[in-house]
């Protein structure tokens, strides 16, 4: 009884606290978001759009160049996600051997990499001499292997309970089949969470296409928004009425709105535990 | 511990004996980049005979024979493939008999493509480059020196004739010419609001630092605002440095610059700078300056200049004019600006009465891979500006892509919808933001260096950017290109760095000016200064 | 602890191949990932050779040994610019750190599903912002002047007076800590992700248990769920560590003229020495330095990994 009381207080003090955050997290961004939709430019901040329209977007989407960069963000973005994530998981799941033979040979090569690096110039050299520049391939298969993300990757694997390897191996599983059976349905959280890293990076991606891509017909979504943010240098539209502050505004709310879509459908992992009954059985 | 120790030593050798095949595989690249040097130097001493033969051969034109393919690498100033390059590249190759090939990486990153297809091994015929890297390339044998052919050229005298040879001339370095620019590089002009002078009721425009200073305290006190100017930081890294706050700066230059006798020396030493130093803390001080130039970027004073809280703004001529124009329209705010001619203290280095600083332009130049550096020179570089069909493609585009002369109405469904009879010249609605409609093509008519013959530029250009830029023209002096040394990369940095500090503090009231001079001597920044300047008198 | 059996049991060759043959689809699975490493990462580290040249991309690079390191150990403020560096991101990697830990506990104490979710979505959204557009917000928000959110409550409540509003972006005694509380305002919430993803992953058994031994709220959460966070915990600051030195862009769009003493950051430094000699750079210089915070980050990464043993049973992180 006495619990129970105690619980529902800190339910509403941890909810307080939540509200406070979500407003001052809100508070920088309504200004982007009034700004996208105000008519009028105005260097401070303003509860609502003063004159309210959407000329802003409708110029961002005037835009007919649009569809091709998009399908190739979402393209990039998956592909790229589902190879990063297929070397995150093995490389993990390597790194979890530690009685393997080279296991730390390996983890300090893998370590190394991460802080070591060989520069602008010899890196587009290795690219230019594998044929990988100005191809899509570039930007899928580079941010693949990414270190920090393996290592975490590992942490989660960690977390697995031994007895689960020890039965698969009684049962005669190969690794690769523990693997697939074991290791990846138990680390849905994981693979949601890195995942969504992995996309994020993919989708925001533009230091890639800038130094490796110099055909325009393979630039993303961000790139070309980009370059809209940054073009609101360019006079703005004759038959439009936003000023190029407007413009500029909607080109950032747009860039966060797919990840707005993406996110729910990840979200429920994030939330469930792990049973590890089920997967036993 | 031990383990993990020498598992990372292990890693370390795989490394090395990695970077071994590495430097082996790539020692063909090295190889090649020696290659690419030595055969650098080649092209560099062919050309320089060929430069002989150009000049003996000046009359007799057939010597130099046309390429049958030119490689260009163009930043975002060329029509992008979004906006119709292909169209262009077409018509290009139609005008000039020559399969042109365009390399275009994204405008944000053009500079580090540049530096990796240089270090490449790979260079393209011709690169459009910004003085910075004109200096840097053109010493270290990257460029080809066109200025034998451009002193030969039917070019110089038609830029002679259009007042566009100075602007070449500002480009030469120690005698050699690294690059042509296409235009002017333009810079600067105050705009003021007029609302804001009939509210103050001042009819007579200023036309020294006294009545200008005068000008702002009474607007000020006419608007009750808290400041009446800002800008994007008090002074800038780049050349030329002061321009957007010129009023203040009047004779004062912040870095080198040669003397009439031929001498450098470093202008932020000279009584002028501290002056000016002064002049910006009595601004901020006054409520004139706002404080926060400081911390704004050009967006932040260009929307408070929107939203009419500042009402002098110095910012680019030309196209820019109309652009304010019509973003204070948009806002409601009234949008009749007057352009101030340069006050009589604005005498930049080198002028001889007041101007403004026109900015260098960047520069198409010819790389000494160029298998024939001539016939570049003449078909492609010197057509640009041939004042015909060529320079004309280069200043508005192609037909029906970009511009049209047929009878048509833009924007039908807009309230401001624009009709033109059937013969009238237009430019074309922008294919990639639809709704505005395309200005230029990579020369700006307004800037051009060379007459073109049948110029429509009255018709497209907007009435207030053409007033502004000639206004500009008739009050600039051209910026010069300063030779880079050894001594300058390496301590330049640091000390322009420290310039830009003293400034801001100064000007915000954190420091005097002469505790600012103390502390620029006692951390050895005067010293900096003194090997940078020997360096360069010893050139 | 098997594991220190067989260290100390030094294995003969033979062994270690019967070993390896067990092992054998291990390796197999590990090809991918070591193709990667060496194509994107190994095969362009005979880059690093450039830090003992002067090169500039054009001519064939000129050795000249150590000149380059001590050029830039010589430089007027480099050791300001690197102390700031270290200062600035360690501290700014724990707040960080700690915050997104507190905000995901708590967060995960939600019973509401739907005001979670809407929580958790919420503060994602500073990291989709660039850092130029925070910058212009917070540049605003922080003004000296009326349109200055934060001055504007100062005023307010009386705790400071219209005429003397504090401009705390272009103050050398402010401007860490606003630089400070803007990184938190962005970062924080997807910092959280990880954190979060590794509560989901505790067992659920174990709170069950904890609950029949009679724990509370804060019993579960001191014994079960900070445990098994701290592991991720520490795996996030060591890795971060190795990346210390990289601190560039957040800096950059945020610092100024007039409060560089406090704000000038190794890349920052490394980036207007470039920028404003006017030139083009010493590729080789560019190395150097990049070696050198490589070499921090890695004596930085190794120092905590030790440490990290003693907490972790004896093994590294990696």
């Amino acid at each position: 009884m006495k619990t129970k009381k105690k619980i529902s207080i800190f339910q509403i003090i941890n909810g307080i606290i939540f509200i406070l955050v979500a407003f001052i997290i809100l508070i920088p961004m309504w200004k982007v978001i009034v700004d996208s939709f105000d008519l009028r430019t105005a260097y401070g901040m303003k509860l609502w759009p003063e004159v309210f329209g959407f000329d802003g977007y409708k110029q961002v989407f005037a835009n007919p160049t649009l569809s091709r960069p998009l399908l190739i963000s979402f393209f990039t973005t998956i592909v790229g996600t589902l190879v990063a994530l297929t070397l995150s998981t093995l490389g993990a799941y390597v790194l979890i051997q530690w009685e393997m033979p080279g296991r730390n040979l390996f983890a300090g090569l893998l370590l190394f990499t991460m802080i070591f690096n060989g520069g602008m110039i010899p890196t587009y050299l290795v690219l230019r001499g594998l044929h990988l520049t100005n191809t899509l391939g570039v930007v899928i298969l580079f941010p693949a292997l990414n270190v920090y993300n393996l290592v975490l990757m590992r942490n989660f694997f960690e977390g697995i309970p031994a007895s689960l390897f020890e039965s698969a191996t009684l049962d005669g599983c190969s690794p690769m089949q523990t693997f697939i059976r074991i290791v990846l349905p138990m680390s849905k959280a994981a693979l949601a969470s890195i995942g969504l890293m992995f996309a994020v990076t993919y989708w925001n991606d533009y230091t890639h296409y800038k130094l490796y891509i110099t055909d325009s017909k393979w630039y993303n979504f961000q790139m070309k928004l980009r370059g809209m943010i940054q073009g609101s240098e360019l006079p703005p539209s004759a038959g439009s009425n936003a000023t190029e502050n407007t413009v500029k505004n909607a080109a950032v709310i747009i860039v966060i709105i797919p990840f707005m879509i993406l996110y729910p459908f990840l979200q429920k992992y994030f939330v469930k535990g792990v049973n590890i009954g089920a997967v036993k059985e | 511990m031990k383990k993990k120790v020498l598992s990372l030593l292990m890693a370390a050798i795989m490394v090395a004996s990695l970077a071994g095949c590495g430097n082996d595989s790539n020692s063909g690249g090295g190889s090649n980049n020696g290659g690419g040097s030595n055969n650098g130097g080649g092209t560099n001493n062919e050309s320089g005979s060929n430069n002989g033969g150009a000049e003996n051969g000046g009359s007799d034109a057939a010597e130099i024979v046309k390429p049958e393919k030119i490689t260009i690498m163009v930043d975002g100033t060329v029509f992008t493939q979004e906006n119709g390059r292909d169209a262009f590249e077409a018509k290009l190759e139609e005008l000039l008999g020559i399969e042109i090939e365009i390399i275009q990486p994204d405008h944000t990153g053009y500079y580090d493509v540049v530096g990796q297809t240089i270090a490449g091994g790979d260079w393209p015929d011709v690169v459009i480059l910004s003085s910075n890297y004109l200096s840097s390339y053109g010493s270290e044998g990257v460029l080809w020196d066109m200025s034998a052919a451009w002193e030969a050229s039917d070019l110089k005298a038609r830029q002679e004739a259009y007042n566009g040879a100075s602007v070449v001339e500002s480009m030469y370095i120690d005698g050699a010419l690294y690059g042509m620019p296409a235009t002017h590089g333009n810079g600067c002009v105050t705009y003021v609001k007029q609302a804001w002078l009939d509210a103050a009721g001042i009819t007579t425009l200023p036309t020294n630092f006294d009545e200008y200073y005068d000008m702002l305290l009474k607007v000020k006190e006419a608007k009750g605002v808290d400041y009446v100017l800002a800008a994007a930081g008090f002074l800038n890294a780049e050349a030329p440095y002061i321009n957007y706050l010129s009023e203040f700066y009047q004779d004062a230059w912040p870095a080198f610059y040669q003397k009439a006798d031929g001498t450098w020396v470093d202008g932020f030493e000279e009584q002028a700078m501290k002056d000016a130093m002064a002049r910006l803390a009595q601004g901020v001080a006054d409520g004139i300056i706002d404080p926060e130039t400081n911390t704004y970027g050009t967006g932040d004073v260009r929307n408070k200049y929107y939203d009419d809280s500042l009402g002098v703004f110095t910012y680019w001529a030309g196209t820019w004019a109309s652009n304010l124009k019509n973003n204070l329209n948009n806002n409601g705010i009234d949008s009749e600006l007057v352009a101030l001619p340069p006050l009589k203290e604005i005498v930049p280095p080198l002028a001889s009465g007041p101007a403004y600083i026109d900015r260098v332009s960047p520069a198409w130049c010819i790389t000494t891979q160029c298998a024939n550096p001539e016939g570049v020179f003449k078909y492609f570089i010197e057509a640009m500006q041939d004042g015909g069909d060529v320079q004309f493609l280069w200043t508005y585009g192609v037909e029906g892509v970009h511009w049209s002369t047929a009878e048509e109405t833009l924007y039908a469904d807009t309230e401001k919808p624009k009709v033109y009879a059937a013969g009238e010249f237009h430019m074309l609605d922008n294919l990639e933001s639809p709704g505005s409609q395309y200005t230029k093509a990579h020369i700006d008519p307004m800037l051009a260096l060379t007459a073109l013959a049948g110029d429509p530029r009255e018709t497209t250009v907007a009435p207030e950017a053409l007033a502004a830029q000639q206004l500009f023209n008739a009050n600039s002096v051209g910026a010069f290109v300063v030779p880079s040394t050894a001594e300058m990369n390496q301590y330049n940095g640091d000390l322009m760095t420290e310039k830009q500090s003293l400034v801001a503090r100064v000007a915000l009231g954190q420091m005097t000016v002469e505790e600012a001079y103390k502390e620029y001597e006692d951390n050895g920044y005067a010293e900096m200064s003194k090997l940078i300047v020997d360096s360069l008198n010893a050139q | 602890m098997g594991e220190k059996k067989i260290k100390k049991a030094k294995p003969s060759a033979k062994k270690t191949l019967a070993r390896m043959y067990k092992y054998k689809g291990f390796y197999v699975m590990f090809l991918p990932v070591l193709v990667f490493a060496i194509i994107f990462f190994y095969a362009p580290m005979f880059g690093i050779r450039y830090a003992f040249t002067n090169y500039n991309g054009i001519k064939a690079p000129d050795i000249v040994w150590f000149e380059n390191f001590k050029r830039m150990f010589s430089m007027k403020n480099f050791w300001g610019a690197f102390w700031n560096t270290i200062q600035i991101s360690v501290i700014k990697l724990l707040l960080t750190t700690a915050f997104a830990v507190i905000v995901s506990i708590l967060l995960n104490e939600i019973a509401s599903l739907l005001f979670k979710k809407v929580v958790q979505t919420i503060i994602y959204l500073p990291h989709f912002m660039s850092w130029v557009v925070t910058a212009s917000i917070f540049s605003l928000i922080l003004s000296p002047s009326s349109s200055g959110l934060v001055n504007s409550f100062l005023v307010k409540f009386g705790i400071v007076d219209s005429g003397s509003m504090i401009y705390f972006l272009g103050s050398t005694k402010w401007w860490r800590p606003a630089y400070y509380v803007i990184n938190l305002w962005k970062e924080t919430g997807w910092q959280t992700v990880i954190f979060m993803a590794t509560l989901a992953g505790i067992n659920t058994d174990l709170y069950e248990a904890a609950a029949i031994d009679g724990a509370g709220r804060w019993g579960k959460m001191r014994y079960i769920t900070f445990p098994q966070l701290a592991n991720t915990i520490l795996t996030v600051i060591i890795l971060n560590l190795a990346k210390v030195m990289n601190l560039f862009e957040s800096a950059f769009v945020l610092q100024n003229d007039a409060t560089l003493s406090v704000s000038n950051v190794l890349e920052t430094y490394i980036y207007y020495q470039s920028f404003n000699s006017g030139g083009i750079p010493n590729y080789g210089y560019t190395t150097a330095v990049g070696l050198f915070k490589s070499m921090v980050g890695m004596v930085l990464v190794l120092v905590c990994n030790q440490w990290s043993k003693k907490v972790r049973d004896g093994r590294g992180i990696v």
